[in-house]
């Protein structure tokens, strides 16, 4: 067998290498080759544990190997290759170099064995992916930016937290299902589920996503919020309170997308939306719900992939980011296969049967229906409507047919549009091909997923019951046409907690804080200048000390009496002498006393030292 | 073209909801999946919900002007 490497070195090497590479050419073929060159390796990877080092009196386990972690591996690889596809036009080597240590690292998480190395990937993934966010070069870019590594810090200080409380309490530093309750999970939870973006912790997903580069959104879609989920499907299936959130979360990002008017920030709420489905499988935690969630994120990764890429392909081509600047252009004339490819991933995550969001979704919401979940099964479906009602009606209108609401007009007639470079349309086919082919041979993800699989996603029932649920989302979609477009607003989430108290924090910091800070190092500089100019002749001490009280008592009892005013040539005078005082310096001329002083005193000082040693003799 | 997928659209509406009549459900968990058109209701219905709710709650409160964190 050959020596395989850690997939995650691979990339890591290849974001080391890649700077080296001077010529293009050579460039974008060692792009592409990485990723390759990892999923061979991936193929070569059997189930057991692998790269074990021991540090420290730990083991750290680099190479997990089991199905769960394969089918992870799998998908985080071919998103890899497709995303480099689509970012092959992209010159500039620093966005590669993060984008190859963001997968890296996430590789490393996925197939870490210990939680050490799990955090130390993790935070690597916190740290890349932000550039990811800040090559955007703007200000709402780097603003969004240093909101999302904030959040992602605190997140990492809390799993860190919870970790070292969790090795100390267990002794285990093994990577695996950890009883929920406690401190120490807790802690863990909140770090996972804050990747994740579970509300209320969301919000940096919403904020800075729609910010990153054009081809950097693309890769943040994929791993930072699925290598969360995978995590939690290791450590915390079945915790009831996942249940709700994942419910709660499918429906809030559903509510927030309709209000939203940036597209990709409206994807970026389906994300989260998406991303309840699996986090309430996860916390369902039969086989079947296990099964639905690594399948879901699976097909997640994949058809979101390719909805990120057709409306950033659509802001790389026209500049616009928002549907109230996109409306009135018939952009379906000028980029119809953008648009088609586009549709694809919209069927793909409406779960329209024959995509691949059906084969994996409704295993989800099955499972619900298995553990008799009413609830749950109830908001999933409400969820699912809202998911087909945005991406994959709303959005393509508005973007590609969207009218100018009446009474209101076009600012620039002239919009420049064609169809994105090649290489991104290629990107964008390829996963295009890969949603369809696992939507209809739903054989080949089943095959990879943790458990037997017992689903049969094409039952007349699953088929007729989503047509049904599809089509009337559409003609009530129709009614409300109108009213759907795109509101020049924005809108307020749970990131207004630190956005506007954040702004008095910085308010606080910068007046009263640097106010008391001021005086304060005014009060010890003149304590200082003081005892320094004091310093320079020691024995006047006294003299100055005494002049200077003496200069205060009558120059305030001058001030109680009337004769102030006649005594002002007195005080100068004694102010000048003061002065004098202050100002002479030390010269041992001045002060030289006969020797014998200085005897006299040394034998008092022995006489009085003697005097003591021969009483406490005694 | 528009007018011919109004068509294609209300017939494949009527076709789901009517094929949905006839088919039996086998593992009915809740009691509404014995409904025969649920989900077509589900859908309708649940739409305008997510819509008008949505739109309620962005006018009251959730919307702000673009410029409310500069």
């Amino acid at each position: 067998m050959i020596d395989i490497v850690p997939p995650a070195f691979i990339f890591i090497l290849g974001a080391i290498l890649l700077p080296f590479l001077r010529e293009r050419r050579l460039r974008q073929i060692f792009q592409l080759l990485i990723p390759l060159i990892a999923f061979i390796d991936l193929l070569y990877m059997h189930k057991g544990t692998y790269w074990v080092y021991n540090f420290l009196g730990y083991d750290l386990i680099l190479g997990r190997v089991d199905k769960l972690s394969m089918c992870f591996g799998y998908v985080f690889v071919i998103v890899a290759f497709l995303g480099m596809v689509y970012a092959l036009h992209v010159r500039e080597v620093g966005q590669h170099v993060a984008t190859f240590l963001y997968i890296g690292s996430t590789l490393g998480v996925t197939f870490a064995g210990d939680i050490f190395t799990l955090f130390v990937f993790w935070e690597i993934m916190a740290v890349s992916s932000v550039f990811l966010i800040w090559y955007q070069r703007d200000k709402s870019a780097l603003d969004a930016g240093f909101r999302y590594i904030m959040v992602h810090i605190f997140g990492g200080c809390a799993l860190l937290a919870g970790i070292i409380i969790h090795v100390s309490n267990t002794g285990s530093t093994q990577f695996g299902f950890i009883e929920y309750g406690g401190l120490a999970s807790q802690l863990i939870l909140l770090g996972f589920i804050i990747n994740a973006a579970v509300p209320p912790f969301h919000a940096w997903l919403s904020d800075s996503y729609p910010e990153a580069t054009v081809t950097g959104s693309v890769f943040l879609t994929a791993f930072t919020t699925k290598s969360a989920v995978y995590v939690l499907l290791r450590t915390f299936p079945g915790v009831e309170l996942l249940v709700w959130l994942g419910a709660i979360m499918a429906l809030y990002g559903v509510v927030y997308a309709v209000l939203e008017n940036d597209i990709r920030r409206l994807l970026a709420y389906h994300i989260i939306s998406q991303v309840g489905y699996m986090v309430c499988g996860v916390g369902l935690g039969t086989e079947m719900a296990i099964n639905g969630a690594t399948a879901h994120a699976f097909c997640h990764i994949l058809y979101k992939a390719l909805l990120f890429m057709g409306a950033a392909a659509v802001i790389y081509v026209t500049g616009r980011r928002k549907l109230t600047e996109l409306q009135g252009r018939n952009l379906f004339k000028k980029m119809p296969i953008c648009l088609s490819l586009y549709m694809i991933g919209g069927f793909s995550i409406s779960a329209v049967p024959l995509f691949n969001g059906f084969i994996s979704k409704t295993m989800v919401v099955a499972a619900t229906g298995e553990l008799h979940r009413p609830i749950i099964h109830l908001l999933l479906h409400l969820a699912s409507i809202g998911t087909f009602l945005h991406t994959g009606l709303k959005l393509p209108y508005g973007i590609w047919f969207g009218r100018v609401p009446e009474g209101e007009t076009i600012e620039d007639e002239e919009m420049e549009a064609t169809e994105p470079p090649l290489n991104m349309l290629i990107a964008m086919a390829m996963t295009a091909f890969l949603c369809i082919l696992t939507g209809v041979y739903p054989q080949i993800l089943y095959n990879i997923l943790p458990y037997p699989v017992h689903y049969h996603p094409y039952t007349i029932n699953h088929v007729v019951g989503m047509m049904q649920l599809l089509l009337l989302t559409a003609g009530a979609f129709w009614l409300y046409i109108d009213k759907l477009g795109g509101e020049a607003k924005v809108s307020v989430d749970t990131d207004w907690f630190y956005r506007k108290p954040g702004v008095l924090l910085l308010w606080f910091v910068s007046n009263p804080l640097q106010d008391l800070r001021l005086r304060l190092q005014g009060f010890f500089t003149k304590m200082v200048a003081n005892i320094t100019s004091l310093s320079k002749n020691p024995i006047l001490l006294p003299e100055i000390t005494a002049r200077y009280f003496h200069l205060k008592i009558i120059n305030r009892l001058y001030q109680a009496s009337d004769t102030y005013k006649d005594k002002q040539d007195e005080l100068k005078k004694l102010e000048s002498k003061l002065a004098a005082a202050k100002e002479m310096r030390y010269d041992e001329n001045v002060y030289r006393r006969p020797i014998g002083l200085g005897v006299l005193i040394a034998i008092i000082l022995l006489f009085l030292y003697g005097l003591i040693y021969f009483i406490r003799l005694h | 073209m528009g007018r011919k997928l109004k068509y294609l659209f209300f017939i494949s509406c009527g076709a789901s909801m009517l094929i949905g009549l006839f088919i039996a459900h086998e593992h009915v968990h809740f009691w509404w999946e014995k409904i025969p058109v649920f989900d077509a209701l589900f859908g309708f219905f649940g739409c305008i919900v997510i819509v008008l709710g949505s739109k309620a709650l962005g006018h009251h409160g959730i919307q702000k002007d673009e410029d409310y964190y500069d």
